[in-house]
Order: C-alpha cells, then sequence, then structure tokens
C-alpha cells in the first residue's frame, strides 16, 4: 500500500518538476513557430511557422557564428580532453612531490570565476596580439576545461581498481600504454561526459567571446544572438527561432551521448 | 626459472613495520605458499618481489639479480590477482596477448603462446569473450592464462582462489599444482587459508604481525611448529592447548593439568631432551585433534596416558567423529588485547579451554557422557610458555 502512495508521489514530484524545467523551452519553442507579430504570451500558434526559423537564419547570420562556436568548441574539447586525461592520469594514479599542493593549484581553476579574470586576460592577450582572433576563445577556455577535467579524470583514475594499473605494469606497459591501452577504454563513459560537459559550457559561453572578439565572422553563436536579439528586440517570434537555432546543437549532442553520460555521471557512485 | 631470495627485506610505513627483516629463499622451480592472518606481511613481501612497492631496507633477488630498484616489467614476473585484474574491455585473446605484445614479441608467435596457453587452460572456447561474460572460475583460469603465456621467471599468486567457491576452489588448487609442476616455474603463493598452504606448497612460509614464524614443508610445519602460533594455524580443527605442570613421578615425568595426566614416556623424553627442564615448571601442551582415540575401542589401552572427560557435543562427519569437551586449563598466549585476535587462532577465552578430538567413526562416545580418551604420546606437542617458542620444535626460520 505505502508502496503505491510512494510511487504515486514520486511521479507527482517528477512531473512538477519536469514542467518547472520544460515550461520556459515549450514556451520558446510555440513561440518560435506563431505567425510574426502575433505573440501573445504562452499561446498554441494557430498554423505552424518554420519559416521562421530561415527568416532568423538568414537575417542573423546564424551559419556564420555556428561555424566559429564549432571551430572553438571542437578544438577546446579536444584538446581540453587530451591533457585533461594526461593530468588526471599523473594525479589519479602516480605520487611526484608536490603533487597534492599542485592539484589544488588545478583546483583554483574551478573556484575563480571567469568574470574575475577576463579584464587582466584581455591585455595579456593583446599583447601577444592574439585579441579579436579564434586563439583568444580556444586558449583561455581549455585553460578553464582542464580545471574541471582534471578534477573529472582524477576522481575516475582514483576509483579504478588498482590491481588494473599493477597488472598491466607487470604485463610490461609503460605509462603511456597504461593510460591508452587499458585505461582510456576502461573509462569511455567518464571521458565522454566530460566531453559532452566541457562541449556545453565551451559553447554556452559569452562574456568571453564578447569581450575577446569584435570581427562579426569570429562571433560565437551566444554572442550572435546577442547582436541579433539587440536588432530584433521586438519580433519575439524571430528570437525565440534563433534561440533554438543556437541551442540545438548542444541539445542534439546531449541526446545522443545521453546513454554515456548518465553511465559517467553514475560510474564511481554506484559499484559496477 | 629462477631462486628467489629475500635478505632483510623490510617495509615499513611511516613508524609501522609491515614486513621486518624477511630472510628466506625460494628455490628455482620451488612452489613456495606464503601463509598468516590479514596484516601478518604475506602480501607486502609479494608485493614487494613484484616491485609495486618500494623496499624501506634489505634486498630482494630474482636469480642473481639484485632487483631492489628494477621496475615490474623489467623483472620478468606474472602475478596473478585476488580479483583477477583482468582488463575488462579487451577479449580474453587480447588480455591474453597483452603482456606479449608489451614485449614486443611477433604477431604469429603471440598467437600461437597464446593458443597454446589456452588449450592448457581449456579457454579455447571463450577467446571472443570478454571478462564480464565469464563465470568467477573462467576468470580465474584466464588471469592464469596471462601469467602463463609470458613464460616468466616467477609466478606471483596473491590469494587467486579466495573469490571461487568452495568447490571450484578445490578444482582451480589442482590446476594451479599442476601447471606449476608441468611447467616447474618458480612460484611464491600468498594465502590467509591454512589448508591451501598445506596442499599446494612445498614449503610453507607462516608469518605473523610482519615476521615469519616458521619455513618448512607442511609436514614438519604440522608435526614440529615451531611455535604456538604456528601450532595453532596449522592444521584443521586447530591444536588443542592446554597449560599443565611437569612433574617427576618415580623414574618418569608427569603431565598434570586440571583432573588429569599424562605420562611423559622415555621416548619422547628421547627425543626431546629438552623437556628436563621444565621439570617441577609449568608448560604449555599441544594435542592435535586426531591424537586422541576412544579408549574403549583400542585394545590395551595404558592408563596413565588417558584422559576421562564428559563429551559435551558429538558430531558425526561421517570419516571421523569430532567429540568437544572442556574444563581442562587455558592457555592464553601473551597476544591477548592485540587488535588482531579475533583472527589469531591460538587465543582461547581465559578460564577453560574447549578441546576437539577427532575420533574414529566406530567410537561409543556419547554426548553428556563419560568417555575415556586416549592420547598418542607421539601427537603431544610441548612449548615454553613464556617464549611461546616449541621445546625442540621445528626451527623458526
Amino acid at each position: 500500500m505505502t508502496g503505491r502512495i510512494d510511487r504515486a508521489v514520486n511521479y507527482a514530484l517528477l512531473v512538477g518538476f519536469s514542467f518547472v524545467a520544460l515550461y520556459p523551452i515549450g514556451g520558446i519553442v510555440l513561440a518560435a513557430l506563431q505567425r510574426p507579430g502575433e505573440l501573445s504570451g504562452f499561446s498554441i500558434p494557430r498554423d505552424l511557422h518554420f519559416s521562421n526559423f530561415a527568416e532568423a537564419w538568414t537575417q542573423g547570420h546564424f551559419a556564420t557564428y555556428l561555424k566559429s562556436s564549432l571551430i572553438v568548441s571542437v578544438s577546446v574539447v579536444v584538446v581540453a580532453t587530451l591533457l585533461s586525461l594526461l593530468a588526471g592520469f599523473a594525479f589519479g594514479t602516480m605520487k611526484f612531490p608536490g603533487h597534492r599542493l599542485l592539484f589544488y593549484v588545478f583546483l583554483l581553476g574551478l573556484m575563480v570565476p571567469l568574470e574575475g579574470i577576463v579584464i587582466p586576460l584581455y591585455y595579456d592577450l593583446r599583447a601577444l596580439s592574439l585579441t579579436d582572433t579564434y586563439w583568444a576563445l580556444i586558449l583561455p577556455q581549455i585553460g578553464l576545461s582542464l580545471a574541471f577535467g582534471t578534477f573529472w579524470m582524477r576522481a575516475f583514475f582514483m576509483s579504478t581498481p588498482r590491481s588494473l594499473i599493477e597488472a598491466a605494469e607487470i604485463d610490461g606497459a609503460r605509462n603511456w600504454s597504461i593510460l591508452w591501452r587499458v585505461l582510456v577504454p576502461f573509462a569511455r563513459p567518464a571521458i565522454l561526459t566530460m566531453m559532452v560537459l566541457i562541449f556545453m559550457w565551451t559553447w554556452n559561453e559569452f562574456l568571453l567571446a564578447l569581450v575577446m572578439v569584435s570581427s562579426e565572422n569570429l562571433r560565437t553563436a551566444p554572442l550572435g544572438l546577442a547582436f541579433f536579439q539587440g536588432q530584433h528586440s521586438s519580433e519575439a517570434t524571430l528570437l525565440a527561432a534563433g534561440a533554438i537555432i543556437v541551442s540545438l546543437p548542444v541539445v542534439v549532442t546531449y541526446v545522443l551521448l545521453q546513454r554515456h553520460f548518465i553511465r559517467g555521471m553514475l560510474s564511481g557512485a554506484v559499484k559496477g | 626459472m629462477a631462486r628467489v631470495r629475500f635478505v632483510e627485506a623490510t617495509k615499513r610505513y611511516g613508524d609501522v613495520a609491515a614486513l621486518e627483516g624477511l630472510n628466506l629463499t625460494v628455490e628455482d622451480g620451488e612452489l613456495v605458499v606464503f601463509v598468516g592472518p590479514s596484516g601478518s606481511g604475506k602480501t607486502t613481501a609479494l608485493r614487494l618481489l613484484a616491485g609495486l612497492e618500494s623496499i624501506s631496507s634489505g634486498h630482494v633477488y630474482i636469480g642473481d639479480k639484485q632487483v631492489d630498484d628494477i621496475p615490474p616489467r623489467e623483472r620478468d614476473i606474472a602475478m596473478v590477482f585476488q580479483d583477477y585484474a583482468l582488463y575488462p574491455q579487451m577479449t580474453v585473446y587480447k588480455n591474453l596477448a597483452f603482456g606479449l605484445r608489451m614485449r614486443k614479441v611477433p604477431g604469429p608467435e603471440i598467437d600461437k603462446q597464446v593458443r597454446d596457453a589456452a588449450r592448457i587452460l581449456g579457454l579455447e572456447a571463450m577467446l571472443e569473450r570478454r571478462p564480464r561474460q565469464l563465470s568467477g572460475g573462467q576468470r580465474q583460469r584466464v588471469a592464469l592464462g596471462r601469467a602463463l603465456v609470458r613464460s616468466p621467471q616467477v609466478f606471483l599468486m596473491d590469494e587467486p582462489l579466495s573469490n571461487l567457491d568452495a568447490k571450484l576452489r578445490v578444482q582451480t588448487r589442482v590446476e594451479i599444482a599442476r601447471i606449476q609442476r608441468e611447467f616447474g616455474t618458480t612460484t611464491v603463493y600468498v594465502t590467509h587459508d591454512q589448508t591451501e598452504a598445506m596442499t599446494l606448497g612445498q614449503r610453507v612460509a607462516v608469518m605473523k604481525d610482519g615476521a615469519l614464524q616458521q619455513f618448512d614443508t607442511p609436514k614438519t610445519l604440522y608435526d614440529r611448529p615451531a611455535n604456538l602460533f604456528v601450532a595453532g594455524f596449522i592444521g584443521s580443527p586447530a591444536m588443542n592447548l592446554t597449560e599443565a605442570s611437569l612433574d617427576r613421578e618415580g623414574d618418569s615425568l608427569v603431565a598434570r593439568f586440571g583432573d588429569h595426566r599424562l605420562r611423559i614416556g622415555d621416548d619422547t623424553l628421547a627425543r626431546r631432551p629438552e623437556l628436563h627442564r621444565f621439570e617441577g615448571r609449568k608448560v604449555v601442551i599441544g594435542i592435535r585433534p586426531e591424537g586422541f582415540e576412544d579408549a574403549s575401542i583400542v585394545p590395551e589401552a595404558p592408563p596413565d596416558r588417558r584422559l576421562s572427560v564428559v563429551v559435551d557435543l558429538r558430531e558425526d562427519m561421517g570419516s571421523d567423529v569430532y567429540a568437544y569437551f572442556s574444563g581442562l586449563p587455558a592457555f592464553t598466549p601473551e597476544t591477548t588485547g592485540k587488535p588482531n585476535d579475533a583472527a589469531d587462532p591460538t587465543t582461547r577465552p581465559p578460564d577453560t579451554a574447549t578441546f576437539i578430538a577427532r575420533l574414529s567413526p566406530q567410537t561409543h562416545v556419547r554426548e553428556g557422557t563419560q568417555a575415556e580418551l586416549l592420547v598418542d604420546e607421539e601427537a603431544i606437542h610441548f612449548f615454553n610458555p613464556e617464549t611461546g617458542l616449541g621445546v625442540d620444535g621445528g626451527r623458526t626460520r
């Protein structure tokens, strides 16, 4: 009896929270499909206007922005993943002088907000003539992602059975082979999860792009959306369509990888 | 193949010595078992040999080579881990081949060796499966195969049977013994299970608190335990221990404990001349369960070698009958109060000891009735109550 009540309460809570989470998203999707100029709050469109997307795409130059975002995000994800694996492996499996202190330095990267460093960073990059280039977006975000990535991979490598590493050592593997042949295939869910998270954060980064680039063809999608918003502040249907275009890649990535993502999130928490 | 030597090998973690001054030689082709309760240093010794722990002082030799600072991959050893440590994402074939690939063995040679090992261990049908698709016993065989395929100088085995069920454990034990004999590879095997140690080891090193207690053949450990710990640890059920006083009666010695007295014959005294020193003093006597027999079924059982006891419990095992009796003065070794005592078989309740006698199935003993038990004099062991050392027992090292 209590089982049934429990389950009903569980479902009620889950449905409630899902509604809270989905309501604004649903609102935007519905808004994007309204006839232009007819938007009034949360309402079901009378007929579906997919043309809003085409309109937003061309007017907002989203092809350019998405290309920039893709270049930046993919570069950051690839390089940060590679470096996080190496650093996480070192911190997670080796004992070297100062490893604890060094790790705290890495953690600092997780704690200091970008807002706190973006101004000095701007001057540094300008001194290197890197502002208004892709480098200005890619390099700082690799650094920012590395703090989380190292933390994440270290936790994973620490949780892998020590005997697995020892068996490989005795089998004749050097560190490089242990990492790439034994641990990385084993760590795939955790690595994919990390990649999805870094991709999302990089894709959605706004402040850095705003400060670092001024050329239109370097603008990332969120930045482009902001400019688009400034130009079309009254055309809510177009804005909604633009917002969906910008967020779609992240949603698609997540949906495609969600099985691995959830497995990665649970690994370590639940014994396999 | 190679000889393995520990010379004053010591491992300390801060102030705690996990292994203290181990001196021991495993001969070429020999299978030596390290046995002891948890925290005895047996696994530490194995890990020092593997190179998975750095040595604090002393040396380890494999063959003539001192390996103290040589990384595991260059020691030419193979290890079977307690949790098997199979590479989860690799097939059985790749698991077996990994060590050879790391050593840059040519492909056709790898294939041949992997298939040979698979054939020896009956793994041929599973080469394309992954570890998680295998049963515990199969995983265990893959782990063995991974060690075998490399033809190393030394096999190291860290409690390889502890995750298997009882029946499989016996089977795999026999398998390990067979393979070891077939290949003649020097093997160091670690276990906490004395039955495993006794059945598998050509020689057995009994460890406790980081120190070697006795290193000898299973038979010598059993017949001539060097000290009380070895006496209590080796043999199942454990040796019965009680404190007795050794007095002279006429021209022979008599051990008295509780209401009982046992005459110590001239043969025993001749074998253990040191016993004379304990005349008029306390001594710990140990009698193995099989040292008893029901006097009523032994013709001409001498009266001065009997214990008259009340049987508390009778267990029929089929091949034997276990009779439990109590009321004898217990001997509590000086180890009482240490954290390891729960696992220490020499520790008994303070006042009286429960004895176990293993009798032939023809016995007439009944629960709750008086029984006359004959003690086989040769099965009596004597220990110094102060040092715990055996009186004319086996050598400690």
